[in-house]
Protein backbone atom coordinates (compact mmCIF):
# COMPACT_ATOMS: atom_id res chain seq x y z
CA UNK A 1 0.00 0.00 0.00
CA UNK A 2 0.92 3.47 -1.21
CA UNK A 3 1.16 5.82 1.72
CA UNK A 4 -1.22 9.35 1.21
CA UNK A 5 0.61 12.13 1.93
CA UNK A 6 -0.29 15.09 3.25
CA UNK A 7 2.42 18.73 2.37
CA UNK A 8 2.19 21.29 4.52
CA UNK A 9 3.58 23.95 1.74
CA UNK A 10 4.98 27.81 2.64
CA UNK A 11 4.10 30.83 0.71
CA UNK A 12 7.10 33.51 0.70
CA UNK A 13 5.88 37.13 -0.46
CA UNK A 14 3.19 35.34 -2.07
CA UNK A 15 4.35 32.83 -4.34
CA UNK A 16 5.55 28.90 -3.34
CA UNK A 17 8.85 28.87 -1.45
CA UNK A 18 11.45 26.23 -3.22
CA UNK A 19 11.23 23.83 -0.42
CA UNK A 20 7.82 23.14 -1.01
CA UNK A 21 8.05 22.67 -4.47
CA UNK A 22 10.80 19.97 -3.17
CA UNK A 23 8.25 18.51 -0.52
CA UNK A 24 5.87 17.79 -3.11
CA UNK A 25 8.34 15.99 -5.22
CA UNK A 26 9.24 14.06 -2.60
CA UNK A 27 5.26 12.87 -1.95
CA UNK A 28 4.86 12.51 -5.36
CA UNK A 29 6.78 9.64 -5.68
CA UNK A 30 6.20 7.99 -2.02
CA UNK A 31 2.68 8.17 -3.26
CA UNK A 32 3.03 6.60 -6.20
CA UNK A 33 0.00 6.77 -8.40
CA UNK A 34 -2.26 5.26 -6.00
CA UNK A 35 -1.37 7.00 -2.69
CA UNK A 36 -3.04 10.74 -2.36
CA UNK A 37 -0.99 13.81 -2.26
CA UNK A 38 -2.85 16.80 -0.68
CA UNK A 39 -1.08 19.97 -0.37
CA UNK A 40 -1.93 22.15 2.92
CA UNK A 41 -0.91 26.42 2.75
CA UNK A 42 -1.86 28.22 5.88
CA UNK A 43 -1.78 31.69 5.83
CA UNK A 44 -2.98 35.05 4.01
CA UNK A 45 -2.97 36.43 0.38
CA UNK A 46 -2.34 32.67 -0.90
CA UNK A 47 -4.00 32.58 -4.49
CA UNK A 48 -0.85 32.35 -6.59
CA UNK A 49 1.04 29.74 -4.66
CA UNK A 50 -2.43 27.87 -4.48
CA UNK A 51 -2.60 27.38 -7.90
CA UNK A 52 1.14 27.01 -8.14
CA UNK A 53 0.57 23.93 -5.38
CA UNK A 54 -2.18 22.32 -7.49
CA UNK A 55 -0.30 22.03 -10.59
CA UNK A 56 2.37 20.14 -8.81
CA UNK A 57 1.56 16.87 -9.09
CA UNK A 58 -0.87 17.28 -5.95
CA UNK A 59 -4.33 15.61 -6.05
CA UNK A 60 -6.22 18.33 -4.24
CA UNK A 61 -5.00 22.02 -2.24
CA UNK A 62 -6.48 23.09 0.45
CA UNK A 63 -6.04 26.32 1.64
CA UNK A 64 -6.43 27.53 5.31
CA UNK A 65 -6.38 31.72 5.31
CA UNK A 66 -6.82 34.14 7.60
CA UNK A 67 -5.48 37.31 7.83
CA UNK A 68 -4.71 36.63 11.32
CA UNK A 69 -2.89 33.81 10.53
CA UNK A 70 0.04 35.87 8.74
CA UNK A 71 1.95 35.18 12.22
CA UNK A 72 0.93 32.09 13.36
CA UNK A 73 1.99 30.60 16.31
CA UNK A 74 3.42 27.04 16.18
CA UNK A 75 0.65 25.71 18.37
CA UNK A 76 -2.08 27.54 16.08
CA UNK A 77 -0.53 26.22 13.02
CA UNK A 78 -0.70 22.13 14.80
CA UNK A 79 -3.98 22.87 15.46
CA UNK A 80 -4.91 23.51 12.05
CA UNK A 81 -2.92 20.97 10.72
CA UNK A 82 -4.46 18.58 12.78
CA UNK A 83 -7.81 19.46 11.92
CA UNK A 84 -6.56 18.53 8.39
CA UNK A 85 -5.10 15.03 9.41
CA UNK A 86 -7.55 13.54 11.80
CA UNK A 87 -9.93 11.42 10.24
CA UNK A 88 -8.59 11.48 6.62
CA UNK A 89 -6.25 8.58 5.72
CA UNK A 90 -2.91 10.55 5.67
CA UNK A 91 -0.35 8.62 6.68
CA UNK A 92 3.46 10.85 6.11
CA UNK A 93 3.17 14.37 7.00
CA UNK A 94 5.78 16.44 5.18
CA UNK A 95 7.10 19.59 6.00
CA UNK A 96 9.25 21.76 4.21
CA UNK A 97 12.53 22.35 6.72
CA UNK A 98 12.10 26.24 7.48
CA UNK A 99 12.41 27.81 10.98
CA UNK A 100 8.64 27.43 11.67
CA UNK A 101 7.58 24.66 9.82
CA UNK A 102 10.22 22.21 11.73
CA UNK A 103 9.25 23.20 14.96
CA UNK A 104 5.92 21.68 13.82
CA UNK A 105 7.13 18.11 13.28
CA UNK A 106 7.63 18.04 17.08
CA UNK A 107 4.35 19.30 18.54
CA UNK A 108 2.67 17.40 15.62
CA UNK A 109 4.27 13.98 16.55
CA UNK A 110 4.17 14.62 20.52
CA UNK A 111 0.39 14.91 19.68
CA UNK A 112 -0.38 11.69 18.20
CA UNK A 113 3.06 9.63 19.25
CA UNK A 114 3.72 9.91 15.81
CA UNK A 115 7.73 8.84 14.45
CA UNK A 116 9.34 11.75 13.64
CA UNK A 117 12.65 12.83 11.96
CA UNK A 118 13.49 16.41 10.79
CA UNK A 119 16.57 17.73 8.15
CA UNK A 120 15.88 14.75 6.32
CA UNK A 121 18.10 14.73 2.92
CA UNK A 122 16.86 10.98 1.45
CA UNK A 123 13.64 9.44 1.88
CA UNK A 124 12.16 5.99 1.31
CA UNK A 125 9.03 4.00 2.04
CA UNK A 126 10.18 0.41 3.79
CA UNK A 127 8.20 -2.81 3.30
CA UNK A 128 6.73 -2.45 6.69
CA UNK A 129 4.63 1.00 5.80
CA UNK A 130 7.52 3.45 7.37
CA UNK A 131 9.78 5.44 6.15
CA UNK A 132 13.84 4.82 5.75
CA UNK A 133 15.38 8.56 6.57
CA UNK A 134 18.98 9.80 6.28
CA UNK A 135 19.87 13.18 8.07
CA UNK A 136 23.01 14.84 8.23
CA UNK A 137 24.82 15.32 12.03
CA UNK A 138 26.92 16.46 13.77
CA UNK A 139 27.51 19.76 11.46
CA UNK A 140 27.33 17.49 8.61
CA UNK A 141 30.40 15.18 9.74
CA UNK A 142 27.86 12.04 10.04
CA UNK A 143 24.84 10.72 8.58
CA UNK A 144 21.95 9.28 10.71
CA UNK A 145 19.70 6.66 9.20
CA UNK A 146 16.24 5.89 11.12
CA UNK A 147 13.75 3.85 10.55
CA UNK A 148 10.62 5.41 11.26
CA UNK A 149 7.92 3.19 11.84
CA UNK A 150 3.89 3.53 10.86
CA UNK A 151 0.84 4.26 11.33
CA UNK A 152 2.24 8.02 10.97
CA UNK A 153 5.24 9.52 10.45
CA UNK A 154 6.07 13.47 10.59
CA UNK A 155 9.11 14.42 8.49
CA UNK A 156 10.83 17.86 7.97
CA UNK A 157 12.93 17.84 4.52
CA UNK A 158 15.90 19.97 4.87
CA UNK A 159 16.03 22.84 1.75
CA UNK A 160 17.53 21.69 -0.92
CA UNK A 161 18.11 18.29 -0.59
CA UNK A 162 15.44 17.11 -2.89
CA UNK A 163 14.70 18.35 -6.61
CA UNK A 164 12.06 20.42 -6.97
CA UNK A 165 8.37 19.03 -8.25
CA UNK A 166 7.38 19.37 -12.14
CA UNK A 167 4.59 20.75 -13.54
CA UNK A 168 1.51 18.26 -14.33
CA UNK A 169 -1.85 18.77 -15.62
CA UNK A 170 -4.85 19.29 -15.16
CA UNK A 171 -4.69 21.20 -12.10
CA UNK A 172 -6.16 20.03 -8.97
CA UNK A 173 -8.94 20.97 -7.28
CA UNK A 174 -8.35 23.80 -4.49
CA UNK A 175 -10.35 23.97 -1.26
CA UNK A 176 -10.95 26.70 1.01
CA UNK A 177 -11.29 25.43 4.66
CA UNK A 178 -12.60 27.66 7.56
CA UNK A 179 -10.08 28.30 9.88
CA UNK A 180 -10.87 26.00 13.23
CA UNK A 181 -10.89 28.15 16.17
CA UNK A 182 -7.38 29.80 17.74
CA UNK A 183 -6.52 27.23 20.65
CA UNK A 184 -6.41 29.22 23.60
CA UNK A 185 -3.86 27.51 26.11
CA UNK A 186 -2.63 30.98 26.90
CA UNK A 187 -4.46 33.56 28.19
CA UNK A 188 -3.23 36.56 27.11
CA UNK A 189 -2.39 35.03 23.55
CA UNK A 190 0.62 35.89 22.20
CA UNK A 191 1.54 39.03 19.78
CA UNK A 192 3.54 38.43 17.42
CA UNK A 193 4.36 41.33 14.39
CA UNK A 194 4.51 41.40 11.11
CA UNK A 195 7.76 39.34 9.73
CA UNK A 196 10.84 42.22 8.98
CA UNK A 197 12.75 40.91 6.11
CA UNK A 198 16.43 41.00 7.01
CA UNK A 199 17.17 40.76 3.11
CA UNK A 200 19.44 44.05 2.87
CA UNK A 201 20.16 43.02 -0.57
CA UNK A 202 16.79 41.86 -1.80
CA UNK A 203 18.23 38.51 -2.37
CA UNK A 204 17.42 35.32 -1.20
CA UNK A 205 17.93 34.69 2.33
CA UNK A 206 20.62 32.03 4.14
CA UNK A 207 17.81 29.21 4.48
CA UNK A 208 16.14 29.35 1.10
CA UNK A 209 19.57 29.87 -1.06
CA UNK A 210 21.05 27.37 -3.72
CA UNK A 211 24.08 29.37 -3.61
CA UNK A 212 25.67 30.81 -0.70
CA UNK A 213 29.01 33.25 -1.01
CA UNK A 214 30.36 33.98 2.63
CA UNK A 215 33.22 36.33 3.47
CA UNK A 216 35.39 36.45 6.41
CA UNK A 217 38.13 38.05 7.77
CA UNK A 218 40.27 38.39 4.86
CA UNK A 219 38.01 41.21 3.62
CA UNK A 220 40.03 43.38 5.94
CA UNK A 221 37.16 45.93 6.60
CA UNK A 222 33.79 45.93 6.37
CA UNK A 223 33.45 48.71 3.25
CA UNK A 224 35.36 45.77 1.27
CA UNK A 225 32.16 43.27 1.94
CA UNK A 226 31.03 44.73 -0.76
CA UNK A 227 33.10 42.83 -3.07
CA UNK A 228 31.30 39.75 -1.12
CA UNK A 229 28.06 41.00 -2.13
CA UNK A 230 28.57 41.82 -5.69
CA UNK A 231 29.73 38.16 -6.19
CA UNK A 232 26.23 37.18 -4.48
CA UNK A 233 24.50 39.48 -6.45
CA UNK A 234 25.77 37.94 -9.53
CA UNK A 235 24.39 34.20 -8.97
CA UNK A 236 21.64 35.16 -7.45
CA UNK A 237 23.54 34.01 -4.07
CA UNK A 238 22.73 34.61 -0.29
CA UNK A 239 25.43 36.27 1.76
CA UNK A 240 26.67 34.82 4.83
CA UNK A 241 30.01 35.19 7.34
CA UNK A 242 31.97 34.03 9.22
CA UNK A 243 32.03 34.64 13.09
CA UNK A 244 35.45 36.64 12.36
CA UNK A 245 33.02 39.30 10.79
CA UNK A 246 29.76 39.38 12.93
CA UNK A 247 31.94 39.46 15.92
CA UNK A 248 33.92 42.81 14.69
CA UNK A 249 30.00 44.06 13.59
CA UNK A 250 30.71 44.06 9.70
CA UNK A 251 27.58 42.71 9.36
CA UNK A 252 24.73 41.64 11.83
CA UNK A 253 24.84 38.04 13.44
CA UNK A 254 21.99 36.84 11.33
CA UNK A 255 24.82 36.60 8.21
CA UNK A 256 26.82 34.06 10.53
CA UNK A 257 27.46 30.51 9.44
CA UNK A 258 28.73 27.49 11.59
CA UNK A 259 28.64 26.30 14.95
CA UNK A 260 27.23 29.09 16.64
CA UNK A 261 25.21 30.80 13.43
CA UNK A 262 23.52 28.96 11.13
CA UNK A 263 23.83 25.81 9.01
CA UNK A 264 23.30 26.23 5.55
CA UNK A 265 23.48 23.19 2.98
CA UNK A 266 23.45 24.52 -0.72
CA UNK A 267 24.39 23.41 -4.41
CA UNK A 268 27.11 26.13 -3.83
CA UNK A 269 29.51 27.40 -1.14
CA UNK A 270 31.84 29.58 -2.03
CA UNK A 271 34.29 31.06 0.79
CA UNK A 272 35.82 34.17 0.63
CA UNK A 273 38.88 35.12 3.14
CA UNK A 274 37.48 32.97 4.97
CA UNK A 275 40.19 29.92 7.15
CA UNK A 276 38.00 27.40 7.75
CA UNK A 277 37.99 27.09 11.52
CA UNK A 278 35.86 23.87 12.62
CA UNK A 279 33.38 26.31 13.60
CA UNK A 280 32.71 27.44 10.52
CA UNK A 281 33.30 24.55 8.83
CA UNK A 282 30.37 22.57 10.94
CA UNK A 283 28.13 25.00 9.22
CA UNK A 284 28.37 24.78 5.52
CA UNK A 285 30.66 21.37 5.26
CA UNK A 286 26.99 19.42 3.93
CA UNK A 287 26.90 21.70 1.05
CA UNK A 288 26.88 20.09 -2.57
CA UNK A 289 29.59 21.85 -4.07
CA UNK A 290 32.50 23.98 -2.11
CA UNK A 291 34.69 26.81 -3.52
CA UNK A 292 37.40 28.45 -1.40
CA UNK A 293 39.16 31.37 -2.31
CA UNK A 294 42.22 32.37 0.03
CA UNK A 295 45.35 33.70 -0.15
CA UNK A 296 46.80 31.08 2.00
CA UNK A 297 47.60 27.82 0.29
CA UNK A 298 47.75 25.87 3.89
CA UNK A 299 44.33 27.52 4.52
CA UNK A 300 42.14 24.58 6.15
CA UNK A 301 39.21 25.00 4.08
CA UNK A 302 41.24 24.36 1.06
CA UNK A 303 40.51 20.65 2.76
CA UNK A 304 37.33 20.55 2.60
CA UNK A 305 36.40 22.85 -0.48
CA UNK A 306 35.85 20.96 -4.09
CA UNK A 307 37.87 23.75 -5.93
CA UNK A 308 40.06 25.98 -4.81
CA UNK A 309 42.06 29.33 -5.90
CA UNK A 310 44.77 30.13 -3.84
CA UNK A 311 45.20 34.06 -4.47
CA UNK A 312 44.76 37.74 -3.13
CA UNK A 313 40.66 38.06 -3.10
CA UNK A 314 41.09 41.64 -4.02
CA UNK A 315 41.84 40.82 -7.20
CA UNK A 316 40.18 37.52 -7.55
CA UNK A 317 36.39 38.07 -6.86
CA UNK A 318 36.25 41.34 -8.76
CA UNK A 319 37.43 39.12 -11.57
CA UNK A 320 35.01 36.27 -11.23
CA UNK A 321 32.07 38.69 -10.52
CA UNK A 322 32.96 40.44 -13.94
CA UNK A 323 32.95 36.54 -15.82
CA UNK A 324 29.92 35.67 -14.02
CA UNK A 325 28.01 38.36 -15.11
CA UNK A 326 29.33 37.84 -18.53
CA UNK A 327 28.27 33.93 -18.73
CA UNK A 328 25.05 35.16 -17.64
CA UNK A 329 24.30 37.66 -19.67
CA UNK A 330 24.31 40.36 -17.32
CA UNK A 331 25.93 43.57 -18.36
CA UNK B 1 11.16 33.96 38.32
CA UNK B 2 11.06 29.62 38.54
CA UNK B 3 13.57 29.43 35.09
CA UNK B 4 14.43 26.06 33.76
CA UNK B 5 17.07 25.13 31.48
CA UNK B 6 17.34 22.20 29.19
CA UNK B 7 20.70 21.12 28.80
CA UNK B 8 22.23 18.31 26.89
CA UNK B 9 25.93 17.11 26.50
CA UNK B 10 27.36 16.26 23.06
CA UNK B 11 30.63 15.77 21.60
CA UNK B 12 32.94 18.75 21.36
CA UNK B 13 33.46 20.18 17.16
CA UNK B 14 36.94 19.03 17.49
CA UNK B 15 36.63 14.83 18.27
CA UNK B 16 36.97 12.61 16.13
CA UNK B 17 33.28 10.47 15.58
CA UNK B 18 33.55 6.81 14.33
CA UNK B 19 30.83 4.41 13.92
CA UNK B 20 30.90 1.45 15.91
CA UNK B 21 31.17 -2.14 14.10
CA UNK B 22 27.54 -2.75 13.43
CA UNK B 23 27.33 1.72 12.48
CA UNK B 24 25.13 1.69 15.67
CA UNK B 25 26.29 4.18 17.71
CA UNK B 26 29.19 6.23 17.32
CA UNK B 27 32.29 5.40 19.08
CA UNK B 28 32.73 7.00 22.94
CA UNK B 29 36.29 6.70 23.01
CA UNK B 30 38.06 10.25 22.69
CA UNK B 31 35.38 11.95 22.61
CA UNK B 32 35.10 15.07 24.84
CA UNK B 33 31.05 15.87 25.74
CA UNK B 34 30.63 19.77 26.20
CA UNK B 35 27.57 21.42 26.55
CA UNK B 36 25.70 22.05 23.10
CA UNK B 37 26.40 25.21 21.75
CA UNK B 38 22.56 26.72 21.77
CA UNK B 39 22.21 25.57 25.45
CA UNK B 40 25.16 27.67 26.22
CA UNK B 41 23.08 30.38 25.01
CA UNK B 42 20.29 29.42 26.81
CA UNK B 43 22.03 29.21 30.17
CA UNK B 44 23.07 32.74 29.22
CA UNK B 45 20.00 34.14 28.46
CA UNK B 46 18.89 32.49 31.82
CA UNK B 47 21.32 33.92 33.77
CA UNK B 48 20.95 37.51 32.42
CA UNK B 49 17.22 37.33 33.41
CA UNK B 50 17.91 36.11 36.82
CA UNK B 51 20.32 39.29 36.80
CA UNK B 52 17.83 41.34 35.95
CA UNK B 53 14.60 39.90 37.28
CA UNK B 54 15.00 40.10 41.23
CA UNK B 55 14.28 36.78 43.35
CA UNK B 56 14.89 34.71 40.08
CA UNK B 57 16.33 31.24 40.13
CA UNK B 58 17.57 28.94 37.68
CA UNK B 59 17.29 25.05 37.38
CA UNK B 60 19.06 23.28 34.95
CA UNK B 61 17.68 20.11 33.87
CA UNK B 62 19.09 16.67 31.52
CA UNK B 63 18.36 13.22 30.55
CA UNK B 64 21.30 11.62 29.97
CA UNK B 65 23.74 8.93 30.78
CA UNK B 66 26.74 8.76 32.83
CA UNK B 67 29.44 10.36 33.49
CA UNK B 68 28.85 12.70 30.83
CA UNK B 69 25.19 14.48 31.69
CA UNK B 70 26.84 15.18 35.31
CA UNK B 71 29.28 16.92 33.91
CA UNK B 72 27.29 18.85 31.94
CA UNK B 73 24.98 20.15 34.93
CA UNK B 74 28.11 20.62 37.15
CA UNK B 75 29.44 22.80 34.38
CA UNK B 76 26.09 24.76 33.98
CA UNK B 77 25.84 25.13 37.97
CA UNK B 78 29.68 26.79 37.45
CA UNK B 79 28.38 29.47 34.91
CA UNK B 80 25.95 30.13 37.49
CA UNK B 81 22.91 27.96 37.85
CA UNK B 82 21.30 27.60 40.92
CA UNK B 83 20.08 24.15 40.73
CA UNK B 84 20.42 20.86 38.81
CA UNK B 85 18.74 17.80 37.96
CA UNK B 86 20.11 14.85 36.41
CA UNK B 87 17.60 12.29 35.03
CA UNK B 88 19.53 9.28 34.40
CA UNK B 89 19.54 7.20 30.81
CA UNK B 90 20.16 3.90 30.91
CA UNK B 91 23.52 3.80 29.35
CA UNK B 92 23.30 2.32 26.12
CA UNK B 93 19.66 3.13 25.66
CA UNK B 94 19.12 5.24 22.28
CA UNK B 95 18.41 8.68 22.35
CA UNK B 96 14.55 9.27 20.97
CA UNK B 97 13.57 12.73 20.83
CA UNK B 98 9.67 11.80 22.04
CA UNK B 99 10.98 9.79 24.94
CA UNK B 100 12.98 12.78 25.69
CA UNK B 101 10.01 14.99 25.54
CA UNK B 102 7.75 12.74 28.09
CA UNK B 103 10.73 12.14 30.41
CA UNK B 104 11.61 15.92 30.65
CA UNK B 105 7.28 16.79 31.11
CA UNK B 106 7.54 13.95 33.96
CA UNK B 107 11.01 16.14 35.67
CA UNK B 108 8.97 19.06 34.94
CA UNK B 109 6.64 18.65 37.16
CA UNK B 110 8.38 18.66 40.08
CA UNK B 111 9.61 22.10 39.78
CA UNK B 112 7.52 25.45 39.00
CA UNK B 113 8.54 27.22 36.24
CA UNK B 114 7.49 30.69 34.45
CA UNK B 115 9.61 30.31 32.22
CA UNK B 116 11.69 26.74 30.28
CA UNK B 117 14.57 27.36 27.90
CA UNK B 118 16.21 25.16 25.46
CA UNK B 119 18.67 25.34 23.07
CA UNK B 120 16.85 26.27 19.25
CA UNK B 121 18.54 22.33 18.34
CA UNK B 122 21.12 20.42 19.71
CA UNK B 123 24.75 19.95 18.40
CA UNK B 124 24.45 16.34 17.79
CA UNK B 125 21.39 15.08 16.35
CA UNK B 126 20.46 18.83 15.41
CA UNK B 127 16.50 17.43 15.56
CA UNK B 128 15.43 20.35 16.84
CA UNK B 129 12.37 18.65 18.24
CA UNK B 130 12.46 18.21 21.80
CA UNK B 131 11.80 21.84 22.86
CA UNK B 132 8.59 21.84 20.52
CA UNK B 133 7.46 18.18 21.36
CA UNK B 134 7.72 19.09 25.53
CA UNK B 135 5.89 22.63 24.64
CA UNK B 136 2.73 20.58 23.21
CA UNK B 137 2.64 17.96 26.46
CA UNK B 138 2.60 20.76 28.68
CA UNK B 139 0.27 22.70 26.51
CA UNK B 140 2.33 26.00 26.39
CA UNK B 141 2.94 28.18 23.65
CA UNK B 142 6.90 27.83 22.16
CA UNK B 143 9.32 29.47 20.05
CA UNK B 144 12.32 28.27 18.77
CA UNK B 145 15.25 30.05 17.41
CA UNK B 146 14.61 33.31 19.97
CA UNK B 147 17.43 36.13 20.29
CA UNK B 148 17.21 38.92 22.70
CA UNK B 149 14.57 37.71 25.13
CA UNK B 150 13.71 40.32 28.11
CA UNK B 151 10.98 40.39 30.77
CA UNK B 152 9.04 43.33 30.82
CA UNK B 153 7.68 43.96 34.41
CA UNK B 154 5.05 46.38 34.03
CA UNK B 155 2.86 44.41 31.31
CA UNK B 156 4.66 40.79 33.19
CA UNK B 157 5.35 40.34 29.55
CA UNK B 158 8.08 38.52 27.68
CA UNK B 159 9.45 40.22 24.49
CA UNK B 160 11.90 38.74 22.31
CA UNK B 161 12.53 38.12 18.27
CA UNK B 162 11.89 35.24 16.49
CA UNK B 163 14.80 34.36 13.70
CA UNK B 164 13.02 33.23 10.76
CA UNK B 165 14.24 32.13 7.46
CA UNK B 166 13.39 35.52 5.36
CA UNK B 167 13.17 37.76 8.26
CA UNK B 168 12.59 38.14 12.01
CA UNK B 169 9.80 38.36 14.37
CA UNK B 170 8.92 40.33 17.11
CA UNK B 171 7.00 38.71 20.00
CA UNK B 172 4.84 39.60 23.40
CA UNK B 173 3.73 36.90 25.43
CA UNK B 174 3.05 36.36 28.80
CA UNK B 175 4.38 32.92 30.58
CA UNK B 176 4.73 30.02 30.61
CA UNK B 177 6.46 29.71 27.49
CA UNK B 178 9.00 27.41 25.91
CA UNK B 179 11.46 29.16 24.43
CA UNK B 180 14.63 27.81 22.25
CA UNK B 181 17.33 29.98 22.00
CA UNK B 182 19.55 30.65 18.64
CA UNK B 183 22.37 32.60 20.18
CA UNK B 184 23.30 34.72 22.99
CA UNK B 185 23.97 38.27 21.19
CA UNK B 186 26.80 38.62 23.72
CA UNK B 187 29.81 35.99 24.14
CA UNK B 188 28.27 33.71 26.81
CA UNK B 189 30.47 33.49 30.00
CA UNK B 190 32.70 31.48 30.75
CA UNK B 191 33.24 30.12 34.64
CA UNK B 192 35.43 31.38 36.95
CA UNK B 193 37.84 28.93 38.96
CA UNK B 194 36.37 29.51 42.09
CA UNK B 195 32.76 28.60 40.98
CA UNK B 196 34.10 25.36 39.04
CA UNK B 197 35.63 24.00 42.75
CA UNK B 198 32.20 24.82 43.85
CA UNK B 199 30.28 22.73 41.11
CA UNK B 200 32.15 20.23 42.06
CA UNK B 201 31.06 19.95 45.50
CA UNK B 202 27.59 21.33 44.32
CA UNK B 203 24.37 18.95 45.07
CA UNK B 204 22.76 17.69 41.91
CA UNK B 205 19.11 16.20 42.17
CA UNK B 206 19.09 12.86 40.83
CA UNK B 207 15.80 11.43 39.07
CA UNK B 208 16.81 7.64 38.68
CA UNK B 209 15.51 6.06 35.81
CA UNK B 210 13.39 3.24 38.15
CA UNK B 211 11.29 6.19 39.30
CA UNK B 212 10.76 7.85 36.05
CA UNK B 213 10.21 4.47 33.85
CA UNK B 214 6.60 3.65 35.44
CA UNK B 215 5.29 7.35 34.75
CA UNK B 216 5.75 6.27 30.99
CA UNK B 217 4.15 3.60 30.22
CA UNK B 218 4.46 2.31 27.19
CA UNK B 219 6.63 5.31 26.03
CA UNK B 220 9.48 4.12 28.27
CA UNK B 221 11.63 2.08 25.16
CA UNK B 222 11.06 4.78 23.37
CA UNK B 223 9.75 4.65 19.03
CA UNK B 224 13.07 4.44 17.09
CA UNK B 225 13.29 1.20 15.49
CA UNK B 226 16.47 1.17 14.08
CA UNK B 227 19.50 3.90 14.10
CA UNK B 228 22.35 3.61 12.31
CA UNK B 229 25.68 6.36 11.29
CA UNK B 230 27.88 6.28 8.43
CA UNK B 231 30.74 8.79 8.09
CA UNK B 232 30.75 11.15 4.20
CA UNK B 233 33.43 9.89 2.01
CA UNK B 234 35.92 11.91 3.21
CA UNK B 235 37.01 15.06 1.04
CA UNK B 236 40.01 14.92 -0.37
CA UNK B 237 41.11 18.35 -0.53
CA UNK B 238 40.49 20.83 -2.96
CA UNK B 239 41.27 20.71 -6.35
CA UNK B 240 42.98 24.52 -7.05
CA UNK B 241 43.28 26.23 -10.24
CA UNK B 242 46.38 26.79 -12.12
CA UNK B 243 46.26 30.50 -13.58
CA UNK B 244 48.55 33.07 -14.71
CA UNK B 245 45.89 36.38 -13.98
CA UNK B 246 42.83 36.76 -12.02
CA UNK B 247 40.67 36.73 -15.20
CA UNK B 248 42.06 33.49 -16.60
CA UNK B 249 41.82 31.89 -12.42
CA UNK B 250 37.56 33.32 -12.74
CA UNK B 251 36.89 31.84 -16.54
CA UNK B 252 38.94 28.12 -15.53
CA UNK B 253 36.45 28.18 -12.39
CA UNK B 254 32.81 29.36 -13.96
CA UNK B 255 33.86 27.03 -16.85
CA UNK B 256 34.13 23.71 -14.26
CA UNK B 257 31.09 25.06 -12.10
CA UNK B 258 28.90 25.07 -15.36
CA UNK B 259 30.35 22.23 -17.12
CA UNK B 260 31.70 19.88 -14.66
CA UNK B 261 29.99 20.69 -10.91
CA UNK B 262 26.62 21.82 -13.15
CA UNK B 263 25.74 24.45 -10.30
CA UNK B 264 24.59 27.26 -12.73
CA UNK B 265 23.76 26.79 -16.33
C1 LIG C 1 32.69 28.18 20.68
C2 LIG C 1 33.04 28.80 19.37
C3 LIG C 1 32.04 28.92 18.42
C4 LIG C 1 32.34 29.48 17.16
N1 LIG C 1 31.34 29.55 16.22
C5 LIG C 1 31.66 30.02 14.99
C6 LIG C 1 30.66 30.07 13.95
O1 LIG C 1 29.49 29.74 14.15
N2 LIG C 1 31.03 30.52 12.73
C7 LIG C 1 32.31 30.93 12.45
O2 LIG C 1 32.59 31.31 11.29
N3 LIG C 1 33.25 30.90 13.40
C8 LIG C 1 32.95 30.47 14.67
N4 LIG C 1 33.92 30.48 15.61
C9 LIG C 1 35.18 31.18 15.33
C10 LIG C 1 36.16 30.34 14.55
O3 LIG C 1 36.93 29.55 15.44
C11 LIG C 1 37.12 31.26 13.76
O4 LIG C 1 37.75 32.15 14.66
C12 LIG C 1 36.44 32.09 12.67
O5 LIG C 1 35.64 31.26 11.85
C13 LIG C 1 37.50 32.77 11.82
O6 LIG C 1 36.89 33.59 10.86
P1 LIG C 1 37.65 33.88 9.48
O7 LIG C 1 37.93 32.62 8.78
O8 LIG C 1 36.86 34.92 8.78
O9 LIG C 1 38.99 34.62 10.00
P2 LIG C 1 40.49 34.11 10.00
O10 LIG C 1 40.62 32.81 10.69
O11 LIG C 1 41.28 35.25 10.50
O12 LIG C 1 40.80 33.85 8.48
C14 LIG C 1 40.95 34.84 7.52
C15 LIG C 1 41.44 34.17 6.26
O13 LIG C 1 41.51 35.12 5.23
C16 LIG C 1 42.66 34.84 4.44
N5 LIG C 1 43.07 36.08 3.77
C17 LIG C 1 43.64 37.18 4.32
N6 LIG C 1 43.86 38.12 3.37
C18 LIG C 1 43.43 37.60 2.21
C19 LIG C 1 43.40 38.09 0.86
N7 LIG C 1 43.84 39.30 0.54
N8 LIG C 1 42.91 37.29 -0.09
C20 LIG C 1 42.45 36.04 0.20
N9 LIG C 1 42.46 35.54 1.46
C21 LIG C 1 42.95 36.32 2.44
C22 LIG C 1 43.69 34.34 5.41
O14 LIG C 1 44.65 33.51 4.75
C23 LIG C 1 42.83 33.54 6.38
O15 LIG C 1 42.77 32.17 6.01
C24 LIG C 1 33.64 29.93 16.88
C25 LIG C 1 34.64 29.80 17.84
C26 LIG C 1 34.36 29.25 19.07
C27 LIG C 1 35.45 29.12 20.08
N1 LIG D 1 18.38 14.73 26.77
C1 LIG D 1 18.08 16.02 26.95
N2 LIG D 1 18.09 16.58 28.18
C2 LIG D 1 17.78 17.89 28.36
N3 LIG D 1 17.46 18.71 27.36
C3 LIG D 1 17.46 18.22 26.11
C4 LIG D 1 17.75 16.85 25.83
N4 LIG D 1 17.65 16.65 24.51
C5 LIG D 1 17.33 17.84 23.96
N5 LIG D 1 17.20 18.79 24.93
C6 LIG D 1 16.88 20.23 24.76
O1 LIG D 1 16.24 20.41 23.50
C7 LIG D 1 17.07 21.16 22.61
C8 LIG D 1 16.94 20.67 21.19
O2 LIG D 1 17.39 19.34 21.12
P1 LIG D 1 17.11 18.37 19.88
O3 LIG D 1 15.62 18.29 19.74
O4 LIG D 1 17.75 17.09 20.27
O5 LIG D 1 17.76 19.03 18.70
C9 LIG D 1 18.47 21.05 23.19
O6 LIG D 1 19.26 22.14 22.79
C10 LIG D 1 18.17 21.03 24.69
O7 LIG D 1 17.91 22.33 25.19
Amino acid sequence: MRPSVLVVGEAVHGQLSGPSREALNVARSLAGSEGRVTGLLIGHGLAAASAEMATLGTDRVRVVEDAALTSATCSTLAAIVRAEVEGAQVSVVLLTGSVRYRELAGRLAARWDASVATGATELSPTEGGGLRVARPVFGGRATEELDLGGPRCVVALRPHAFPPASTTAPAAPVERRASPPFPTGNAPAPKVSALESTEVTGGPSLGDATIVVSGGRGLRAPENFRLVEELAASLGAAVGASRAVTDAGWRPGSYQVGQTGRSVAPQLYVAVGISGAIQHVVGMVSSRVIVAINSDAQAPIFRVADYGIVGDLFAIVPALTKEIRKVRGLS
Amino acid sequence: MEIVVLVKPVPDAESRLRPNAGGTELDGEGIKWVLSGYDESAVEQALLLKAAVPGSSVRCISFGPAPRTEEVLRASVALGCDRATWVERPVGMPADPLLCARVLREALRKYPHDLILAGKQAGDDEEGIVPSALAELLGVESFGSVVDLRWHAEEKRFRFQCVLDSGSEKVEAAGPLLIGLQQAWNDPRTATLPNILRSRKATIDRLPWSDVAPLLGAFSAGRTTSQRFRLPPPRTGARLIDYQSPEEAAEKLVKILREEAKVFP
